[in-house]
């Protein structure tokens, strides 16, 4: 390939008009260069063409098969494992499910995380103490959180039901019931999620200068107001980091679910993610485990897209 | 600028050379030498399983004493996590070094570990041997047989029966249920106990689980698939919407709703809480796998109480198919492994190591010699209730509706008789939550055999 010159840097006055012209046509590679390029790519793009691109592309592949009882595509079915799944009622409530899981947990995980922030950057004595428990739930597995709360809300031997019968209010079988089910799995996720979360945004409070907050005191602002019109612009970008993380995070949770309610009662808590590894590792049946798999993937990226296209707008770097 | 382009290159091929090194290095640094196969002399047989507690502790002193009884093969066994996994563990390992020689299986996977034509059936053995099979419980052995060939070796074996709490019924003053419980039996029982303690005890629980559902139908003599189960031909549609199964359901629906049995709901939890509400005093009856006994023996200062599988009111018990796992013989390794494999699978079933197995964890001996074994003779001792999953598993002749369904799918088709018991236990209407699962089913059935070519 030729090797296009460079042309020798323009005087100072010009100088990033002449940048902002490299960037327009990419920066020029020395005809060596780009055997520079593939030496460093390689191995990163070996790997990533291994783990990433052709298992993305098998499962494609795969979504438009029946598998047999070894996993082996037989029988090409097209679109018929995305139009079962989209037509059949229990998928439909897995959807369901979904949607009503992630955006309790986001809304949830925020606005909680976000009090706490608040609460923790008050200078009080013994705050530091406070601010470890905040974000202890960090440092707490998956598996140990899982047990801690089905102890909770075990019926019959659980604390809640316990404190239920003492106070002689009507028991809930948390566990064993749609609705009691789904806040049990939403309640445990968000404690889980709140350590991180919390950590984050309270950092981002730091950040704040103080003399934002002395200027709007000084002009009159009442402290709502100053929360509204100086703390959440300030943060915005951190605010918009732990909604994204935290979305992603709540469509791929699996040990909560898997360890609490297995996808039961009724479906109820069966999100798309544990259909997935219900359906491919469990049941073998890859087919459909892929087709589910590429559903998940769209919708992910639809929502982080429209994440991107709204919410940015509103965040102040 | 031509100079330099030269050592562009050899600094590219370097790179490139020391990649390609620094891949075939790590590659042979993690897999597994060749030279694994042996082992001081000896012939490895990699044994896949999937206990966990004493059993796993039992399955390795087996393991050892095998090792020790003789110099020609080593038995390695290796946990392999949940029943569910391990299938697809090794249908994914097949024809690699990573593959086991010899595996244990969950029940419901029989006819597709047999499908996949991964593995020896052990009647190969069995007949170049003329081992003397008529020595292993009928009723297991059919659960993995298929047209008069076994498949696999049965194995840990258990059977659904009711647990009940022998000093809590007397001391409540209730009749405890008879040793071959009818559906009214367990009402009666379970109404009584929740009115003389004042609802301070919950009568009796049925798990929501699919084998459960399947035993209810077994022990009724109802076909769960087309074909007698699939025992004469593969199924080609499933049958959940019968008049018996309806009934059934109609009885834990009524008792639900009357809060005489307690709903504990389903998966892995359901049981733990059973568990841990029987041995508190706050369940009186449950009906769960004979391999439970153990757990609730240890440190039960109660009185165990056990019968068989309740039936339906008016008819004989059918009897109840086994539940548990089986060991099947990898294709993939060479005669001598295979035959090393076998080996293990006798010491496995004689009548000492079955007592032994038995004693230990409360899965059943299945070797008919095994009674006589002192292992089991101090277990009775003990616990004369102990006999009872082993009685009802000898009293039950085996037919195609109680030997188990073999069919492909099974998972799935737990999944959707698990939502149905849902459903039911949600008091949905009985014969629609039935027919959703049964189409359902009938759909992945059809599918299934498509892609298997059937």
């Amino acid at each position: 390939m030729q090797a296009e010159v460079t042309p020798a840097p323009k005087p100072k006055a010009d100088q990033s008009a002449a940048i902002s012209r490299q960037r327009a046509k990419g920066y020029n590679l020395h005809a060596g260069d780009k055997y520079y390029a593939f030496a460093f790519l390689g191995p990163s793009l070996l790997v990533l063409g291994t783990f990433v691109f052709y298992p993305m592309l098998r499962t494609l592949y795969l979504s438009l098969f029946l598998t047999d009882n070894v996993g082996r595509p037989t029988v090409f079915v097209g679109l018929k494992n995305y139009i079962g799944l989209l037509t059949s009622s229990a998928y439909q409530a897995s959807l369901q499910a979904t949607a009503i899981y992630v955006i309790a947990v986001v809304a949830l995980t925020l606005i909680l995380g976000l009090l706490l922030a608040q609460l923790a950057a008050k200078k009080l004595a013994g705050i530091q103490w406070f601010r470890t428990i905040f974000s202890a739930t960090m440092g707490v597995s998956v598996s140990v959180a899982a047990i801690f709360w089905l102890f909770i809300f075990s019926p019959s031997i659980g604390l809640f039901d316990q404190i239920g019968s003492f106070l002689h209010l009507p028991i809930v079988a948390w566990l064993t019931q749609p609705g009691p089910a789904m806040t049990a799995v939403v309640i445990s996720t968000v404690w889980m999620n709140l350590g991180f979360t919390f950590l984050i945004l309270f950092g981002a409070l730091q950040m704040v200068p103080q003399s934002l907050y002395e200027v709007s005191a000084i002009e009159g602002a009442s402290e709502s107001y100053q929360f509204f019109h100086v703390t959440i612009p300030m943060i915005s970008p951190t605010l918009f980091f732990t909604s994204t993380v935290t979305l992603i995070g709540a469509f791929k949770s699996f040990g909560l679910i898997d360890l609490m309610t297995a996808g039961g009662p009724n479906n109820a808590t069966n999100l798309l993610v544990y259909r997935v590894y219900q359906d491919a590792f469990l049941s073998g049946n890859y087919g459909l485990a892929s087709a589910e798999s590429v559903i998940l993937a769209v919708i992910i990226a639809l929502f982080t897209l429209l994440q991107f296209k709204f919410l940015e707008k509103r965040v102040t770097y | 600028m031509k100079k330099q382009t030269v050592s562009h290159k050899v600094f590219a091929i370097v790179a490139g050379v020391l990649v390609v090194l620094a891949v075939v290095l790590g590659w042979t640094a993690f897999s597994h030498p060749s030279a694994s196969a042996q082992s001081n002399g000896r012939i490895k047989v990699v044994f896949w399983h999937e206990m966990t507690g004493p059993a796993q502790q039992q399955l390795i002193k087996f393991s050892n004493e095998f090792n020790r009884s003789q110099k020609k093969y080593e038995v390695v066994p290796e946990f392999e996590g949940s029943y569910n996994e391990a299938v697809q563990k090794v249908i994914n390992t097949h024809g690699t070094d990573a593959s086991p020689a010899v595996f244990q299986s969950m029940d419901i996977s029989t006819s597709q570990m047999h499908h996949t034509g991964y593995t020896t059936p052990v009647q190969k053995f069995i007949d170049a041997d003329n081992y003397d099979v008529n020595k292993i419980s009928a009723g297991a052995r059919a659960f993995y047989a298929n047209q008069g060939t076994q498949l696999s070796m049965p194995f840990n074996t258990s059977q659904p029966v009711l647990f009940y709490n022998a000093t809590l019924l007397k001391k409540l003053g209730v009749t405890p249920p008879p040793v071959n419980p009818s559906y009214s039996d367990i009402t009666r029982v379970a109404t009584q106990v929740m009115q003389k303690s004042n609802k301070k005890v919950q009568g009796m629980s049925v798990e929501i689980y699919g084998w459960l559902f399947e035993e209810f139908m077994a022990n009724s003599g109802t076909s769960f698939a087309n074909n007698d189960d699939g025992h004469t031909s593969t199924p080609t549609a499933s049958n959940l919407t019968g008049t018996s199964t309806v009934n059934t359901m109609k009885w834990l629906q009524t008792n639900v709703k009357d809060g005489v049995f307690a709903n504990y709901g389903a998966s892995g939890n359901a049981l733990n809480n059973e568990i841990a509400s029987f041995l508190s005093g706050r369940l009186a009856m449950f009906l769960q796998s004979s391999a439970t006994t153990t757990q609730l023996t240890t440190g039960n200062k109660n009185k165990l109480g056990i019968t068989y599988y309740p039936h339906p009111d008016g008819q004989k018990s059918n009897g109840v198919a086994i539940g548990g796992a089986s060991l099947w013989i990898s294709n993939d390794k060479s005669a001598t492994v295979q035959r090393g494999s076998w080996d293990f699978i006798k010491f496995l079933m004689t009548a000492k190591s079955q007592a032994e197995w038995q004693a230990a964890t409360g899965y059943l001996a299945l070797n008919k010699d095994s009674q006589k074994q002192p292992a089991l003779l101090n277990m009775y001792k003990k616990l004369p209730e102990a006999k009872v999953p082993g009685e009802q598993l000898a009293a039950a002749q085996p037919n195609n509706t109680n030997s188990g369904i073999f069919m492909q799918g099974l998972i799935q088709a737990r999944n959707l008789t698990q939502t149905a018991m849902e459903q039911i236990y949600a008091r949905s209407n009985i014969q629609k939550a039935l027919q959703t699962a049964q189409t359902s089913l009938n759909g992945n059935i059809k599918n299934n055999n498509r892609a298997n070519g059937y």
